[in-house]
């Protein structure tokens, strides 16, 4: 008796071990339809003469799906499994030659198998033992095929948010790079949608209620407006608003929702495109205010060598001068020109505007009035043609308000024309003061064939000639006051006593730095002073 | 900017070319895994993927990718991807793709690869 027992248990002993050998090939099985046909055949291996049949119950699922079938496969042999009471976890069946037997798996799911003998053949009590057996370790083998798939899923999930942070970082870098051929939002759409598995997507640039531009992703892909399973981020740069949306979250069993992980992708690209538009601006600016720094440098090179360093000495006079430029160069200019006839040409200029467009007039009026002086036309006809002249050579908003004053030391006369400029003030010895005002509009103010005339005065010992440019009557305090307003340029002209002509100037700008303090400079100063000594 | 999905696949000495073109997402992916399928089943072993003109994956692409690369793995096969974009490469390697699949810069380069095996 003991010797049967022996046996029996032997031969099961048997049926374990060929099971449990086929065990680790049954785990290397990558899906459940791979498993069970594994199982399957290890089940017909073991129990020979035995077909088998092997069906599977999802967890919550009403059906069975036949999984795997050794053998004919004539006939449905579904109905030959048992029926499990609620409570039981298995259940087992028997005819006279099949063997079915239904267990719950680990996750709820359950499995059924059927295995038949050819008619007339009985299933031994070790092979039902064995059977049931082998589903108690296919309960095991499943739980570790489960097991290695949430371990595959769970590194594949945690390589995914490794590579969302990588991507993450990787498009802030990217979208910051200047020469990239897409645009940014472009790229960061795409990003967006490959990170948040997204099967579609879409960035509007919106200027108020109108689409400037609209790109999909997909390209061409059409968006229905309305959707529902989307998320969306936006934001305004300048007068622009960008809205990013994406579409239907893909998984391998169909459209799932957006999780809050989703939302705060889209947000931080969304975020750095923001950051990469704003520094694309800022670096234009950059740009923009280097280039102007450079041309503001090569304009206050070209109207420094065409100030006069020192001026000629004028027998009988004393004349001293300066030009003192603003930080954004302007178009002032000054000389004092001797001419062949012993004359000499005294000149203030004032270019409309600053830069080099203002410094390449001056540069003109100055190879103009060196030509033009030599010749023996009069000083209206002179500023008739620098009028033409120079409105060819300017734009509609560049002029130049100039004073041109002819200087006959022998003659103690002065021929004086002014050109839209301030002023000139005539200081007599005397202390009584006149304006110089005759002449006309600024020159290449109006294309056309513009009256100017002018005027002579005579000049006695103790006489004083002012040219001066709106840098020092507009020159500004700290409260903003304008210097004419306070103090009066003619005040000090008349209050000023000195018979040296660089005294008066130097006085007159101290004067000036004076009153402005702290306040920057805003324009040129520019004066020219002149005054009879003999 | 990437275009909807589309393949082409052709055999060069048994071995399968699949070259595909937009968004390998889950459509791709199982556009792809349909192609490599159909010829596994006849006994090809050997796979090359081009995609030159796919520059976004996303994961359930991959994860169709992943299923292949185990597939030629337990049948001593190989997958190669060939033309890859910068940000794509990038995305494999981080997914670990690249640990059982190769990677060449062409076509030819992949099919030479699989002659130097042998």
């Amino acid at each position: 008796m003991a010797k049967r027992k022996n046996g029996k248990g032997d031969q099961l002993s048997g049926h374990i071990a060929a099971f449990q050998g086929r065990l680790r090939k049954l785990s290397k099985a990558a899906t459940l339809k791979d498993f069970a046909v594994q199982f399957a055949g290890v089940v017909k291996e073991v129990l020979p003469s035995t077909d088998v049949d092997l069906f599977y119950q999802a967890p919550g699922a009403g059906q069975w799906d036949l999984m795997a079938r050794t053998g004919p496969g004539a006939g449905d042999r579904l109905p030959l499994l048992p029926r499990k009471h609620p409570t039981a976890t298995s259940a087992v069946r028997e005819t006279s030659n099949t063997l079915s037997m239904v267990q719950e798996l680990v996750d709820d799911s359950t499995i059924g198998i059927v295995v038949r003998k050819p008619p007339g053949k009985k299933y031994s009590e070790v092979e039902r033992l064995s059977l049931r057996l082998f589903v108690y370790l296919f309960d095991n083998a499943y739980h570790d095929l489960l097991s290695r798939r949430h371990e595959k899923d769970l590194i594949f999930s945690l390589n995914h948010r490794v590579l969302q942070l990588n991507s993450l970082i990787g498009t802030g870098i990217e979208v910051a790079k200047l020469d990239q051929e897409s645009s940014p939002h472009q790229m960061a759409l795409e990003r967006a949608a490959s990170l948040t598995n997204a099967s579609k997507g879409v960035v509007r640039l919106q200027q108020g209620k109108s689409i400037k531009e609209q790109i999909t992703f997909p390209s061409g892909v059409s968006i229905q407006r309305g959707a529902q399973n989307k998320i969306s981020a936006k934001f305004t740069f300048g007068q622009n608003t960008y809205t990013f949306e994406l579409f239907e979250k893909e998984s391998r069993n169909g459209f799932v929702q957006f999780e809050e992980t989703d939302q705060l992708l889209l947000d931080a690209l969304a975020r750095q495109v923001h950051a990469s538009l704003e520094n694309r601006y800022l670096h234009e600016q950059a740009l923009e205010k280097q280039r102007i720094e450079q041309e503001m440098s090569v304009a206050a090179s070209i109207q420094q060598r065409i100030i006069p360093k020192s001026l000629p000495k004028i027998p009988g006079y004393d004349i001293a001068g300066i030009n003192i430029p603003s930080k954004s160069v302007g178009g002032d200019y000054y000389d004092c020109i001797p001419l062949r006839d012993g004359t000499f040409a005294l000149i203030i200029a004032d270019v409309a505007g600053k830069g080099m467009p203002a410094a390449l007039l001056v540069s003109s009026l100055h190879a103009y009035l060196s030509a033009y002086l030599e010749t023996s036309i009069s000083l209206p006809d002179l500023a008739k043609r620098l009028n033409t002249v120079i409105g060819h050579a300017s734009t509609a908003d560049k002029f130049i308000t100039a004073i041109i004053a002819l200087v006959s030391p022998g003659k103690g006369e002065i021929e004086s024309l002014n050109a839209g400029h301030n002023p000139a003030y005539l200081l007599r010895s005397d202390n009584s003061s006149q304006q110089l005002t005759a002449g006309g509009l600024p020159f290449g103010m109006l294309d056309t064939e513009l009256p100017y005339e002018s005027e002579c005065v005579s000049v006695t010992q103790g006489d004083s000639l002012l040219l001066y440019t709106d840098g020092i009557t507009e020159a500004t305090n700290e409260k903003n006051e304008l210097y004419e307003d306070c103090l009066s340029l003619k005040d000090f002209l008349q209050n000023h006593k000195t018979s040296r002509a660089d005294e008066f100037i130097s006085d007159l700008i101290a004067g000036i730095r004076r009153f402005t303090g702290s306040a920057p400079q805003s324009d040129d100063i520019t004066a020219l002073y002149l005054h009879r000594t003999q | 900017m990437e275009q909807p999905f589309s393949l082409t696949s052709e055999l060069r000495d048994k071995r399968l070319i699949i070259t595909t073109s937009g968004y390998v997402n889950n459509v791709g992916g199982e556009a792809i895994a349909r192609e490599f399928q159909r010829h596994f089943e006849n006994g090809t072993k050997e796979v090359v993927l081009n995609l030159a003109q796919s520059k976004v994956v996303n994961s359930v692409g991959m994860s169709f990718l992943i299923e292949i690369i185990e597939q030629l793995e337990e049948s001593k096969g190989k997958l190669v991807f060939t033309n890859l974009d910068p940000a794509v490469e990038k995305m494999l390697t981080i997914m670990g793709l690249f640990e059982f699949a190769g990677k060449a810069a062409t076509i030819e380069d992949a099919l030479k690869s699989f002659a130097r095996q042998k």
